[in-house]
């Protein structure tokens, strides 16, 4: 599918591996900075000035989370939960080989229910 | 037999496609391959004096005027061993404007061309007949050096190349309405092409879908040649990111190729660099080039595995 900036994940921002260490997001920091840094050689003529500061605040966002641990950890378990988790009530759509979840409604109670179905009546009676 | 298809083209002038291409074919050949190198540029052909070859017949222009019935007719050999080369013509003028008819007698003959290698270099800019070459091989070779004019061309070149696959893909399914939509954003409003990408797949997903199946055969090599340190080297990749990025293409970075004084004087004396400097780091970059270029082609025609954790939780 085609990716908007951003929809691009922290990993895929910054060009590392999920199981990269602390060293080697540091690298890849300091190069996704230089390549998209005003006056790059690298995005010259391609990247709009709008683009760039908006990909530019996307790395900061990126390198901000993937430094701490705990962030980590939890941006990783996110993204696993999105990618790979497979609710068994969720409804499946085949599309371009990739399995693809459609959202579902969160399922309401009983009394939220009845609650809904009168207060939706009520315009209409009045 | 099972060819593979080559072609190493480039948006600038002087970058170095005629090196790449022959010293790609030197190292092939030095492999034992059966390797044919085709000089493409029909509009500036020297191929033949970068292996130390006098310029004469048969050459391309023979096969187009009918001269020789088939283009492998037109080859000859070199003086180096599993390389023949088809020299590019100098009596057959304005050659490289070719009608539509000779372009497709050329590239179907190419395509049938016994030999295991077949190396296209082709001519600088982006016309037509250049990208139909640079499209039709298994992989294109993009030459750039670390110069803003020529990382300028090299986009122009990569979006050609991209707006050119989209009008192909949207002549063969029939979908002239999106095609007129991109050339009127992109050619009148002057938006970019990530913006026309983007507003079209927000606009409709099904626009975005087509736009992804068309792109996803299209992943070009780049070279960075003429690099004078690490850093210049590091500048590959980070093209390769941008493009990925920013114009939604797989650009699969081959290396860099240092430069080299001794080029230049070899150029001038008319003869190859390689088979004379093989323990050169230019010798080594070709090899690892080469090493890379066969691990993509192995590759680039599969769709990466798809990982799945049935039962993650």
């Amino acid at each position: 599918m085609i990716k908007r900036i951003d929809d691009w994940n922290y990993y895929e921002l910054l060009n590392v591996e999920r199981t990269a260490s602390k060293e080697e997001i540091w690298e890849a920091y300091q190069a996704a900075l230089e390549t998209y840094r005003p006056g790059s050689l690298a995005s010259y003529s391609l990247v709009t000035e709008e683009e760039r500061s908006l990909i530019m605040e996307r790395i900061e966002e990126a390198y901000r989370t993937l430094r701490e641990p705990e962030k980590k950890r939890d941006y990783d378990m996110a993204l696993l939960r999105r990618s790979f988790y497979y609710s068994p009530k969720a409804s499946f759509r085949k599309s371009l080989g990739k399995v693809e979840i459609e959202e579902i409604a969160p399922k309401r109670s009983f009394w939220r229910r009845i609650r809904g179905f009168f207060s939706r009546r009520r315009p209409g009676n009045a | 037999m099972d060819s593979r298809i080559w072609a190493v083209g480039g948006g600038k002038g002087g970058t170095g496609k005629s090196f790449v291409s022959s010293s790609l074919a030197l190292y092939l050949a030095s492999l034992e391959r059966d390797v044919l190198l085709v000089d493409a540029d029909l509009g500036g052909p020297n191929l033949h004096t970068l292996l130390g070859m006098p310029n004469g017949h048969p050459d391309v222009g023979d096969f187009l005027t009918g001269r020789v019935a088939l283009l492998d007719g037109a080859a000859v050999e070199t003086p180096f061993r599993g390389l023949r080369i088809i020299r590019g013509t100098a009596n057959v003028l304005f050659i490289a404007n070719l009608n539509h008819y000779r372009k497709l007698k050329l590239l179907r003959q190419i395509r049938r061309l016994p030999a295991q290698d077949i190396i296209l270099d082709l001519g600088t800019g982006s016309a037509f007949n250049t990208l139909d070459f640079f499209l039709s091989a298994n992989s294109g070779i993009l030459v750039a050096t670390p110069e803003p004019t020529a990382i300028e061309n090299s986009y122009l070149f990569l979006k050609s190349c991209i707006m050119r696959v989209l009008k192909l893909y949207m002549d063969h399914f029939r979908i002239p309405d999106l095609h007129r939509k991109m050339l009127e954003q992109i050619e009148k409003n002057s938006q970019s092409l990530y913006g026309f990408f983007k507003s079209l797949a927000e606009s409709d997903r099904s626009y975005g879908t087509i736009l992804y199946r068309a792109l996803r055969n299209f992943r070009p090599c780049l070279v960075m040649n003429k690099v004078r340190d690490e850093r210049e080297a590091e500048l590959g990749k980070a093209v390769a990111d941008v493009a990925r990025k920013y114009l939604l293409i797989d650009l699969h970075y081959l290396g860099a190729v240092p430069y080299d004084e001794r080029i230049h004087a070899s150029l001038k004396a008319m003869q190859p660099f390689l088979p004379a400097h093989r323990d050169s780091p230019v010798a080594k970059s070709v090899r690892d080039i080469a090493e890379e270029l066969a691990y993509s082609v192995e590759f680039s025609h599969r769709t990466p595995p798809e990982v799945r954790f049935p039962g993650a939780r």
